[in-house]
Parts: structure tokens; C-alpha cells; sequence
């Protein structure tokens, strides 16, 4: 590794999970951003403003008006948290929002009986003191398989859950409680790290993002003995998503909460800029590589469900309205196998076909079906951000009234109340769609590329071996491509 | 460190209690110190679904499952300045009270709009939904009870022209005159006046 003041270049961290990049030190460039991540009350300070409007959210789905578009909790968490999730922070941010998110305050607040202060002791595995039963996660629990079957099931009611304001609350409020109940049971954040469905598509598509925290000098953390990153200390809480930073080498499970910057007694750890879609591109396990297959299903029937010309589906997935419960299932029951059976399928056999042709039998399948399955994470995310250009596009107006009458009472608190439903230049929407989705294949191939550099070192080997799932990619992206543009 | 401690346990329970007791305080009390003392402040919402004009909350957590079923008599006195707040919670309803020549005024959904009158005519006066907005239509109506002696008066032409109102759709009884014009609806923030 090479490093000056501001930029490191690396060739691989020691788990091989980065590849040739550069990253620039945002410490050392902007110290005054270190000062304010090492600041105790930084977290709170982020929360404050999203616990005030979440719990505003709540009360309207209870008592505000069950008109989706009049109600804030619709508007404020299905058009614009949503966009600026998927659009703006996780590529721009990786897992910022974890960093604000309310969800697990009251947990973490009953877990540590604090709110920025830090509690020196020894509660197991740790230098901290915690309440509660302070329990280990079952290990045959700790991936993501509870996050991707909790998506895929909420993502089945998704009709209900971006139209009705009850629905969304209920939602919400279970995720709240959840989180609470599990802290009081579990130690550090189990809930963000293995229950919470949004965690789960974060972790994943954060691996996108320009900007990660790590280690300024892994070989400190191996030579450091206090361990305070994860174990705590009297500056800082033990990680609460349990990780060490002399081996973090992927954004996945960081969830930027800083407590080892302010903990970490060497001054090693900093915030980097770095490419995008370009650093972490190993997925580890299989819950992994069906989370990526998973969030690109959802993204091409959502796409199907809300932006195409296909009223049938639209009226199986509307189930409160329409009642027609044997199209509800077949939509449901098509959707999980769509995204659990059907699309990983035709992924095997694309790597499959890609080790007949490029003739790679020394390169164990499961090697292979993991290392290029990153693919599908650049990919993903990206037709997720064009399903959500219209949606911001198209319905964005409606912040502009719900922003001043926010429970549909009648208020008027900004004078906006009446501002009508004014689509922003609908007409741009697939000119913005298409180079997305086109930047989405261009990064998984490229990404593929990359994988594949450090499994085959014949080219030609190489270049065989990249066809079949490049081919697979091709296709997903003509059928995006279809749906928005027809 | 123990200030900031408390400091932040006292944000938490300030947005905490605060939200709520905002909102409360909006509801119970500022919309009212918007009008006039003396103004009869009626809110009423319209459900498609089951056809009703209700002065009872019809919210996220009731709409779906426990709407009221009502039908509403309002008792007023002639003379009495009313500012009636109108509701929908579903499509486009529009109210009117023909005997009183107030409206046909769109009450889009989500939306509140305001409408006020002085409840000019003794006896009883039927309000009701002015255009067909559902298979439920016929039960949007209800009525005020307007208590006071009646006196002969000077029928007023009453234009329904220029709202959504379709006069076709009247029934004898609450159709009014076919020409002429009445309010424009309006926002919360505003209202109309009809007498």
C-alpha cells in the first residue's frame, strides 16, 4: 500500500475484497469532519431531527387522513426518503442513513441507558457496560436470510404499504418495537444487523458506494492491543454491528455510527472517498448473492406493478381494494418464485455455461456462482434508482402540500397546502431512465471484469468466462430498458 | 458530559410530548381563534364507502375498519354564522345545502375546504353530496335542524353553472334553480360565504 497525506492508492486488502483503486483521506483533507464524528453527541444529533419526523409519521398514519398522497407518512417515507435512500445516500453515502436512522434509538437507549454518554465496564466481550440479558444472536441467524425474506414479504403487500398511511405505521411501529425488544435481549445492534429488512438491501448495495470507513493502516490494528473498535472503550461504545476494523474491507456491515473513531486510541481510522462501484466487489455467502437476485426481481416488478400499462397485475398486487385474493397469490407466489427460484436459476446456469465455455474447471462453482454474482449489485441498484426517477419526478408536488398540511387536518403551516399536483417534466423521465440503466450494466460488467482478473489470469479464459453471466445482464437490462421505454 | 446527557434526554422527551400536544393544540384550539366568537365550526367528512357525511373522525386507523354510520342531524339556529369544514377521505365529493343556496364546492380527497353561511331559514335543511362519486352516493346527505320562526323571504337565483355540480342529477325535492351563481370552493385557509 501506498499513502500520502490525503490520497492512498491499494492494490488489495488483506481479505482480497478490494480491488485497484485510490481513495482520498476525508480527515485528513476536512479535519474539522473528524472533529465533529469524534463529538459524543454527533449520533444523537442526526437521529434527533428523523426521530421528530418519524414519530410526526406515526401519528398521522393513526390520525391523519387515509388519503396516501394528503398524509405525510406516504409522501415523506414512499417518495422522498425512498429516493433520496436509493438514490442518494446509499451511493453517495453507503450506509449514512444508518447512522440517522430512529428505528433503533429506544433500543439502543434501553441497552445502554444512555443517549451520548459512554459507560465504562466489562460487560461481556466488551469494555462497556450494557443492560439487559446481553444474549449472543443464534449463529445459524447471523446473514441476512431473515432480512431477505422480511423484504420480500413486505415488498408482496407493497400496494398496501405505499397507499395506506395505517399500513405504513403499523409497519413502522412494529420495526420500532422489534428493535427495542431485541436489544433488551440481544447484545449490540441485532436487529440492524440480521431483522431489519431495510439493513438488509443497505448492506448490500453500499458496496457501491464513494465513500467508506476503514482502517487508515490495517497493520496498526493488527499490532493494537485495546481493540477498542469493537470492544469499546471509556471514549466510544463497543462497534454495534460487531465489527473488527483491521479486517473491514467492505461497506456491507459498517453502519457508520463512528463509536470507533471516537473510540479507537490510535487515530487510525478515517473516512475515504473512493470510486464508485468499484471497491468492495466480493459478496461472501449465498444469503448475499440471493439478496442481489431478490432486490433486482422487486425492482423489475415493482417497475411492472407501478410504471407498466398492465392493469391486471396492478389489480392481483391491490389487494384491499380489488379483493381478488387468487390473483394476490398467484402475484405473490409469482414474485417469490421469480426472485427465489427463478432469476437465482438462471444465474447458475449462466455460471454454469460460464466455466463450460471458458473451460475453468479448477475454479470451484461455488467460487465462481459467489464471486460473480457482484454483478447484480451495481445492476440492482441502478434500476432501482430509474424505477425511482418517476416516482420523485411524477408525485414529488405532493411534498410541497403535505409539507404544510402534513395530516391532511387543513392546516396551511407553510402556505403550500393547496399547491397542485404538478409532475416535474414526465417527459424526461425515460432520457434519464435509459442512461442509468445503461451506467448499471456498464458497472456490473465492469465489476465482473474485475472479479474475474483476480480468478483467471489467461485472458482469453477470461474473457469466455465473462460471457454467459454478461449475457444474463444484457438481457435483464433489455427488459428494464423494455418496461421504461417500451 | 451530565449536561449534555440530560440536555439530550430533554430533547427526546420534548419531541416526545410536543408533536401531540402541537397537534392538539391546532385542532382544539388555534383553528378555532381563526374565526369570528360566536361561529358555529362544523367539520364534516364525506366516505364513499358506505355513503355518509359524518361529524365523526374519519382517520387512518378507523377508515378501514369501524367507519361511522350515522347520519348526521345538526342543530342550529337561524341566524347562526357557520363556517362548516369539509372533508374527504376517499374520491371527489361536492356539498351543498340547496335550501340555503350554498354550494355545489368540490371537496377533493385529502383536501379540507371551507365553506361558511348564516343558517338564514328556519325548519329542516338537507346537505348531501352534489355529484354521483360512488355506489354509495345516495347516503351523503344528512340535515341541519334549524330551530326559529320561519318568515317569507325573496327567493334568490341560485347558479350551480360554474361548479361540478350536474343539476340533472337532482332530486325533486333538493333541486334548485337552474341559473345563476354561487361560491367557488377554497382551501383551508380561506372560505367562501354563502347566504
Amino acid at each position: 500500500m501506498m499513502a500520502n497525506a490525503n490520497l492512498i492508492t491499494e492494490t488489495t486488502s488483506p481479505a482480497g475484497a478490494q480491488l485497484e483503486t485510490w481513495r482520498v483521506n476525508l480527515f485528513t483533507r476536512w479535519p474539522w469532519l473528524k472533529r465533529l464524528l469524534q463529538m459524543r453527541s454527533f449520533q444523537f444529533l442526526a437521529i434527533l431531527p428523523n426521530l421528530f419526523l418519524f414519530y410526526l409519521f406515526l401519528i398521522a398514519g393513526v390520525f391523519g387522513t387515509p388519503v396516501g398522497n394528503r398524509n405525510i407518512i406516504i409522501v415523506f417515507v414512499w417518495i422522498l426518503w425512498w429516493f433520496m435512500l436509493i438514490g442518494v445516500m446509499v451511493p453517495f453515502g453507503s450506509r449514512i442513513w444508518c447512522t440517522m436512522c430512529p428505528l433503533p434509538f429506544f433500543g439502543d437507549w434501553l441497552q445502554r441507558r444512555a443517549v451520548v454518554k459512554v459507560r465504562p465496564g466489562k460487560s461481556p466481550g466488551t469494555q462497556n457496560t450494557f443492560f439487559g440479558l446481553h444474549k449472543r444472536w443464534p449463529k445459524r441467524l447471523s446473514n441476512i436470510w431473515l432480512q431477505n425474506i422480511g423484504f420480500l414479504f413486505l415488498a408482496t403487500f407493497s400496494a398496501l404499504l405505499v397507499t395506506r398511511p395505517i399500513v405504513s405505521m403499523i409497519v413502522f411501529g412494529v420495526l420500532i418495537v422489534l428493535a427495542a425488544v431485541l436489544a433488551l435481549v440481544y447484545r449490540l445492534r441485532t436487529f440492524c444487523n440480521y431483522v431489519c429488512p431495510i439493513s438488509g438491501f443497505l448492506s448490500l448495495y453500499a458496496m457501491t458506494s464513494t465513500i467508506e470507513l476503514r482502517s487508515v493502516d490495517k497493520d496498526v490494528c493488527l499490532k493494537c492491543k485495546s481493540k477498542a473498535c469493537i470492544r469499546g472503550a471509556d471514549t466510544g461504545w463497543a462497534c454495534p454491528w460487531n465489527v473488527y476494523m483491521g479486517k473491514l474491507d467492505r461497506n456491507n456491515y459498517c453502519g457508520l455510527c463512528f463509536e470507533c473513531v471516537k473510540s479507537c486510541p490510535n487515530d487510525n481510522i478515517s473516512l475515504f472517498v473512493r470510486p464508485v462501484a468499484t471497491s468492495d466487489v466480493v459478496l461472501r455467502g449465498y444469503d448475499e448473492v440471493w439478496k442481489a437476485c431478490i432486490m433486482l426481481v422487486l425492482a423489475l416488478t415493482y417497475s411492472v406493478m407501478l410504471l407498466g400499462p398492465w392493469g391486471t397485475f396492478k389489480d392481483w398486487a391491490n389487494i384491499s381494494e380489488k379483493g381478488d385474493w387468487r390473483g394476490f397469490g398467484m402475484f405473490g407466489a409469482g414474485q417469490a418464485l421469480l426472485a427465489l427460484v427463478i432469476f437465482p436459476g438462471l444465474y447458475y446456469l449462466s455460471i454454469r455455461l460460464s466455466k463450460w465455455y471458458a473451460r475453468a474447471d479448477a475454479v470451484p462453482t461455488k467460487e465462481l456462482f459467489l464471486k460473480y454474482a457482484y454483478m447484480l449489485v451495481p445492476m440492482g441498484l441502478l434500476a432501482w434508482i430509474a424505477f425511482s426517477v418517476p416516482l420523485i419526478m411524477v408525485n414529488g408536488s405532493y411534498i410541497v402540500s403535505v409539507i404544510s398540511d402534513p395530516l391532511g387536518w387543513g392546516m396551511n403551516l407553510f402556505g403550500t397546502a393547496e399547491f397542485r399536483w404538478t409532475p416535474l417534466w414526465p417527459e424526461w423521465v425515460p432520457f434519464i431512465q435509459v442512461p442509468i440503466l445503461l451506467a448499471g450494466f456498464y458497472y456490473g460488467v465492469r465489476g465482473l471484469h474485475k472479479v474475474a482478473g483476480q480468478l483467471f489470469s489467461d485472458p482469453v479464459q477470461l474473457r469466455r468466462s465473462l460471457v454467459p453471466p454478461a449475457a444474463l445482464l444484457l438481457g435483464v437490462t433489455v427488459v428494464f430498458l423494455k418496461l421504461f421505454i417500451g | 458530559m451530565k449536561l449534555k446527557e440530560a440536555a439530550s434526554v430533554l430533547a427526546v422527551v420534548l419531541v416526545l410530548a410536543g408533536v401531540p400536544l402541537s397537534l392538539w393544540y391546532w385542532r382544539a384550539i388555534a383553528v378555532r381563534h381563526r374565526y369570528p366568537p360566536g361561529t358555529k365550526i362544523i367539520t364534516l367528512t364525506a366516505v364513499a364507502d358506505g355513503g355518509i357525511w359524518t361529524q365523526d373522525q374519519v382517520v387512518g386507523f378507523n377508515y378501514w375498519n369501524g367507519k361511522p354510520t350515522r347520519t348526521e342531524e345538526i342543530q342550529l339556529n337561524k341566524g347562526d354564522n357557520v363556517v362548516m369544514r369539509l372533508r374527504s377521505v376517499d374520491v371527489l365529493h361536492s356539498f351543498a345545502i340547496p335550501l340555503l343556496r350554498v354550494g355545489p364546492v368540490d371537496v377533493p380527497a385529502g383536501h379540507t375546504v371551507e365553506v361558511s353561511f348564516t343558517a338564514s331559514r328556519a325548519g329542516e335543511l338537507t346537505f348531501l353530496c352534489w355529484q354521483v362519486c360512488s355506489p354509495d352516493h345516495p347516503g351523503l346527505h344528512g340535515r341541519f335542524l334549524v330551530s326559529g320562526t320561519e318568515e317569507p323571504e325573496e327567493e334568490e337565483p341560485w347558479d350551480t353553472t360554474t361548479e361540478r355540480g350536474d343539476p340533472s342529477d337532482n332530486s325533486p325535492d333538493t333541486a334548485p334553480p337552474s341559473s345563476v351563481p354561487l361560491a367557488h370552493h377554497h382551501g383551508a385557509g380561506e372560505h367562501n360565504h354563502a347566504q
